[in-house]
């Protein structure tokens, strides 16, 4: 009963050894260990010599009719169609997913212009179809005033202190640009040196006399 | 890892590097010397000559593209072989495995020698081969055609070292049972491996 249940141990030792032996790369010990197993068991001799046969048919080179030369060739070809091709198409072709991503993308947005365009046509054309900066808004600005935006960067401290210099002070605004009104603190209409220095001023985005001013 | 082995592969990193800088030559050497290799391991996969000639191509397509990438955490006939693993199973599933009509081939692929012993034992193997899945003909001509280890089949595989294992167990039991009766033998062994 003990030899029977060593001799199965044994024969699914010398099964996983198989493989590594017959290609050679099997420690030493594993190599004689299994030889010697295999002088005693039928089974397995059986076993191996079959798996030598396998080995030896695996072995045996391919029979489908290619050409290396041939293959090479056409490979080549691509090579060179690939590089006569401009960038941006070479990067088409490599980045399938952002031309499906952008063509999407694209699809989104035409469809959103088709529905926007019949929603405008149903309705009234709006009276004032663009506002500039200097435009008026709620109430006429005075008369030398100022249109200043700010960078939104722009701390608050950094935005008193300039107004401080330039003796002026915020007459309105922010309007939905972001424009602030300003004028000077003693109610004449703003030098053209206030202006340039607005406008040399790191943090300043836009400044301009309001429309009508001198 | 034998000494041919590590020589061989030295030679490939070097082929790799000229690679990644360009040079078609070294992309030529690689070719030729890997196109039988690759030819017999996706053979295994579909017996279309011409999806296994697009497999190749697609294959060194991407190492030329991917040279520069290449990390250097496996052998590079490991890293290859996994390329060709993936755009064999790519190329299946766009083509099928059909074999296409001899007249459709173009005429540079031209029929290999083929002596009669061989195509018995070819016989043999291909009627054994055909009761396996693919994945697990892969693995067994990784293991015995090529002479990868386990652990350099699952990274071409892209699986756990367990998964390979077991995939060449049931390989070599279904083999165990259909071969000695495809080659004439009387001797059916049982079923189930010791």
């Amino acid at each position: 009963m003990t030899l029977q249940k060593d001799a199965g141990r044994d024969c699914t030792r010398a099964w996983e050894a198989m493989p590594w032996v017959l290609r050679g790369d099997a420690p030493a010990t594993q190599d004689d260990w299994l030889r010697a197993h295999l002088a005693g068991c039928h089974g397995c001799r059986e076993e191996f010599a079959q798996q030598e046969r396998l080995r030896e048919a695996l072995s045996l080179p391919s029979d489908l009719p290619l050409d290396a030369d041939a293959g090479l060739a056409r490979l080549m070809a691509r090579l060179d169609e690939e590089e006569a091709r401009p960038p941006v198409a070479r990067r088409r072709v490599s980045s399938g997913w952002l031309v499906r991503a952008l063509a999407a993308a694209v699809l989104v947005q035409a469809v959103g212009i088709g529905v926007l365009g019949v929603k405008l046509r149903g309705e009234a054309p709006p009276a004032p179809v663009y506002r500039t900066l200097s435009s008026q808004d709620e109430a006429p600005a005075a008369a030398g005033s100022l249109r200043v935006v700010p960078q939104a960067a722009m701390k608050v401290a950094e935005w008193n202190q300039l107004l401080q210099s330039l003796h002026l002070r915020v007459a309105g605004g922010p309007n939905d640009v972001g424009a602030y009104t300003l004028v000077q603190e003693d109610g004449k209409p703003a030098s053209d040196e206030t202006l340039q220095r607005l406008r040399g001023t790191q943090g300043i985005r836009f400044a301009e006399r309001v429309a009508g001013a001198p | 890892m034998s000494d041919a082995d590590n020589q061989a592969d030295a030679t490939d990193r070097q082929l790799l590097r000229r690679m990644a800088e360009g040079d078609r030559a070294a992309l030529s050497v690689m070719y030729r010397a890997y196109h039988g290799r690759l030819c017999r391991f996706l053979s295994r996969i579909t017996r279309r000559a011409d999806v296994v000639e697009e497999a190749i191509n697609d294959c060194f397509w991407i190492a030329w593209q991917k040279a520069g990438t290449f990390q250097g955490e496996s052998r590079v006939s490991t890293w290859i072989m996994g390329i060709a693993y993936r755009c064999g199973l790519k190329a299946l599933r766009q083509h099928g495995s059909e074999p296409v009509d001899e007249d459709s081939l173009p005429e540079d692929r031209t029929p290999s020698h083929d002596p009669d012993d061989d195509r018995v034992m070819r016989d043999w193997l291909g009627k054994g081969l055909e009761r396996l899945s693919a994945d697990q003909r892969v693995v067994v001509e990784l293991v015995y055609g090529v002479g990868h280890t386990l652990d350099d089949v699952a990274t071409i595989m892209g699986c756990p070292v367990g998964t390979v294992k077991a995939r060449l167990f049931h390989a070599r039991v279904k083999l165990r049972n259909v071969l000695p009766g495809l080659a004439g033998e009387r001797n059916i062994h049982r079923e189930n491996a010791p």
